[in-house]
């Protein structure tokens, strides 16, 4: 696929979903104009694309879609529930014609064909065709309103240039004869009424009879375009007062013109003199006037515009104005909108993430040689260049981060299709849409939620009935919410329905064996065993969940984002998921520490202090922080590393959603950046690391995975930690 | 016939201009210089329209206009003065001194003779 269909066919996905979200707003406010326009131009964007990419399949089917959103537009036709879904069936259809687009498959197939022509059918014979369905009076006849109005302006309209001329009084001593003019006129076209204007007369008395005191208003009809009527006044034009304007007919011409300009960011005059609504001599003039007036313009009052200055001298009608601004601005907002955004290719950006995790890495081997080497300025000046290192990382992944508001604005649509297929009536909250996290993340993270959402519509909401008989309000909400805590994102999905149901999942759970018999669960370990292949809770399969796949996809698909997911119930008032994603896939500011001859990295912003650890801890596994119990985990212990422990050691004071821990470990090396890079696939069920990177010494340190460290820590005690592990 | 007297110092545009307009059917009197076209204005020639050049040896073009204009007979008559695209300043000069309007040269026959249209009585 070349570049341009690719461009054109994300370009167009992003308009459907615009247009998408713009229709179920629509069910909400019917009738507003800003929607309505936004869903037609959207359309009306992907027509012009699929134009230019020679797509004719969806050019066909969106030119329909967009009659139908013209008419909505205009009021012609009215919003209502059917004409909506209609529509979102459309934008469904124009999506899978995008597939076939991007298969480079030449058409679509003769089923989806079918499809469109079916779509294409209904809109037809809904509501395109005649009066269609008029829902009620409060709209009138607006279309007949429209025809007598273009063909009515007729009657008087003699379809003419008007020139309206004031010849200066020096015009005979230049030895020029007005009826001159007039004569020559003729040649350009026919003058079809001539008004001869003495008012400038005055009494005898003060006549000179060399002098020229007269006007004339011509009714001239020709082909001729302005600047060429405009020339025949050449000789006089800078004494007479001369003002030239187009036919009604010209006028929509003019418009028309204008809007065919080319995207070019343009002044106001250079538009209604390229399309030869105005001549440049008329716009000097105007210019001129500006200058004057800005002059003279004081703060209070400030400088008219071009646009009306034009119109007051009457050498353009204010619609041609108009016109002209309004494309001024929608070049200047095509301008604007290109300069906010560029399109780049993904995996160029990889590209660049990828070398500045090298550039990272020799960035930390130049500081370790400078720090070996003694020599202040050499320490100085990597210190320079490690802090610019920084920024560059920073600002290289910032350039990969995406509000997470568009991934949660295609649950709209899946929570309104699945709660009408299950007749439940269910609002969706979204907060914290402006989240920001990296794409590779978003891209992965869909699903995920897609699977929460469903579940949550399918067995969190209950039926109307259900809820009101537990005195809760019959519609269901169901909230999305995204924000940020210390390094990671937290996504949440929670609704407000009947909650987990404790004693049917212990009660699986024993039946599948997944629990020992006899054995008494926490709630948390209950709500968790939902966690496990093949659970399901459902008493009948339905189309969207119960069968028993899901949730343990789920959270491994989370899990292998570095992320991990949680939930939490309360029987009656409803379930929460809370996915815990790290920010980025790629680089962490790091903090190394030493136990043993080894180093580990412990992500920076999970660090909260470092302290020397209190003799008296002694072997307990718990030290008293400034009054708080903090459940400490020695690095030597974990891992067994063998050796003399050192008489200092040191905790680092980690924390990770809200619980605090201590690890104990024998130095603490400081901060430096690092790159992740993923463990091998044997490696992958070690608990308490996530992955490794090189330092700039060129050997390999683990990164530890303190969310692990930290529920270890703290659970040390219990007995069952096969269900604790996540 | 129309009479145009033509005033230049080039021969060479003396002689295109004439041709086009003997073609065209009117009468053409000649001067290489404002000098001796005034002389014949001052004689009483009988002519429909002046053209002439601006920049001349001897009198220019702007004071040979104004000579002309106090002379009775030619006070109305019309007056195009040969002009180049770089002196659109002397416009406004000899507009002021009864020029009624000019022939940007080098010009094509129907642009000529289109101006001469425009202002002929």
């Amino acid at each position: 696929m070349d570049e341009i269909t690719t461009v054109f066919v994300t370009e167009s996905r992003e308009q459907l979903a615009a247009m998408e979200a713009a229709l179920l707003e629509l069910e909400n406010s019917p009738g507003d104009s800003d929607t309505l326009n936004a869903i037609f131009r959207s359309a009306h964007t992907i027509k012009g694309g699929a134009g230019v990419v020679e797509c004719d399949f969806i050019v066909a089917f969106t030119h329909v879609v967009e009659n139908a959103l013209d008419k909505l537009r205009n009021g012609e036709i009215a919003v209502d529930g059917d004409l909506v879904a209609v529509l979102l069936a459309c934008s469904d259809h124009i999506n899978a014609l995008l597939d076939v687009l991007e298969s480079g498959m030449p058409a679509p197939a003769a089923d989806l064909q079918a499809d469109g022509n079916a779509l294409l059918d209904r809109l037809q014979r809904g509501w395109l065709s005649g009066e269609g369905k008029q829902s009620d009076d409060s709209t009138p006849p607006a279309t007949s309103d429209g025809t007598v109005e273009s063909s009515g302006g007729g009657v008087v309209e003699t379809d003419c240039w008007h020139i309206s001329l004031r010849f200066g009084q020096d015009v005979l001593r230049q030895g020029m004869d007005p009826l001159s003019f007039l004569r020559y006129l003729t040649s350009l076209g026919t003058i079809v009424r001539l008004e001869t204007l003495a008012d400038a007369m005055p009494a005898a008395d003060d006549m000179d009879p060399e002098a020229c005191y007269l006007g004339f208003e011509i009714h001239f009809a020709s082909s001729a375009d302005k600047a060429a009527i405009e020339r025949v006044f050449d000789f006089v034009r800078d004494e007479c007062t001369l003002h030239i304007l187009p036919p009604r007919s010209r006028l929509a011409d003019y418009v028309a013109l204008i809007k065919a300009l080319p995207e070019d960011p343009m002044r106001l005059g250079e538009i209604l003199v390229r399309v030869g609504a105005l001549t440049q001599a008329e716009l000097d003039v105007g210019l001129a006037a500006q200058q004057a007036t800005e002059a003279a313009a004081t703060e209070e009052t400030a400088a008219p515009p071009l646009g009306e200055i034009l119109v007051e001298q009457q050498v353009v009608q204010p619609e041609l104005v108009e016109a002209a601004v309004v494309k001024q601005k929608q070049v200047g907002e095509k301008k604007a909108a290109e300069a906010r955004l560029i399109r780049i290719q993904a995996d160029k950006l990889d590209a660049l993430i990828d070398l500045v995790g090298e550039l990272v890495i020799a960035g930390a081997g130049v500081n370790l040689l400078a720090a070996r080497s003694g020599l202040a300025e050499l320490t100085e000046a990597t210190s320079v260049m490690s802090r610019l290192v920084e920024s560059i990382r920073d600002s290289a992944l910032q350039l990969r981060m995406v509000q997470i508001g568009e991934t949660f604005n295609r649950f709209n649509r899946v929570v309104r299709d699945v709660s009408k297929e299950l007749g439940k009536d269910i609002e969706l909250v979204v907060s914290g849409a402006e989240t920001e996290l990296d794409k590779s993340v978003v891209e992965k993270i869909g699903d995920p939620l897609m699977h929460l959402v469903r579940n949550a519509i399918d067995h969190g909401i209950e039926p109307a009935e259900a809820r009101a008989a537990a005195g809760k309000p019959e519609r269901g909400r169901l909230s999305l919410n995204a924000c940020h805590d210390s390094g990671s994102i937290v996504i949440e999905v929670a609704d407000d329905g009947g909650g987990l149901n404790r004693e049917k999942i212990a009660r699986k759970a024993m039946e599948r064996g997944l629990v020992p018999a006899g054995h008494t669960l926490s709630d948390q370990e209950v709500y968790n065993l939902i966690f496990e292949p093949g659970f399901s809770t459902a008493d009948k399969v339905s189309n969207l969940s119960g069968r028993g796949v899901g949730m343990d996809v789920v959270k491994r698909n989370i899990q292998s984002l570095r992320g991990r997911v949680e939930v939490d119930s309360q029987p009656g008032e409803g379930t929460r998921f809370t996915i815990r994603l790290p920010l980025t896939l790629a680089i962490i500011d790091g903090f190394l520490v030493g136990a043993g001859s080894a180093g580990y990295v412990v992500p920076l912003d999970m660090v909260v202090e470092c302290l020397e650890l209190p003799p008296q801890a002694g072997d307990s596994h718990y030290l008293n922080l400034r009054g708080e119990v903090l459940p400490f985990i020695r690095l030597r212990d974990l891992f067994e590393i063998r050796g003399e422990q050192p008489v200092r050691e040191n905790v680092v004071v980690v924390k990770a959603a809200g619980q605090k821990a201590g690890i104990v470990v024998d130095e603490l090396l400081g901060e430096f950046q690092t790159v992740i890079k993923p463990l091998g696939h044997l490696f992958r069920n070690l608990r308490g690391i996530g992955g490794s990177t090189i330092l700039g010494s060129g050997e390999v340190a683990l990164i530890l995975d303190v969310q692990a460290l930290i529920h270890l820590a703290a659970h040390r005690d219990e007995p069952n930690a096969i269900l604790n592990r996540s | 016939m129309k009479t145009i007297f033509l005033v230049d110092d080039s021969a060479t545009i003396l002689l295109s201009i004439s041709n086009i307009l003997s073609k065209a059917g009117y009468g053409v009197e000649k001067a290489p210089n404002a000098l001796d076209a005034l002389k014949k204005f001052q004689a009483g020639v009988k002519v429909d329209l002046l053209i002439t050049d601006l920049n001349m040896p001897g009198m220019n073009g702007i004071e040979f206009i104004k000579e002309v204009r106090k002379l009775t007979p030619y006070r109305f008559m019309p007056i195009l003065f040969l002009t180049t695209e770089s002196q659109q300043a002397k416009k406004a000069e000899a507009k002021a001194a009864g020029a009624s309007g000019w022939i940007v040269k080098p010009a094509s026959a129907d642009e000529l003779l289109n101006t001469i249209k425009l202002v002929m009585r």
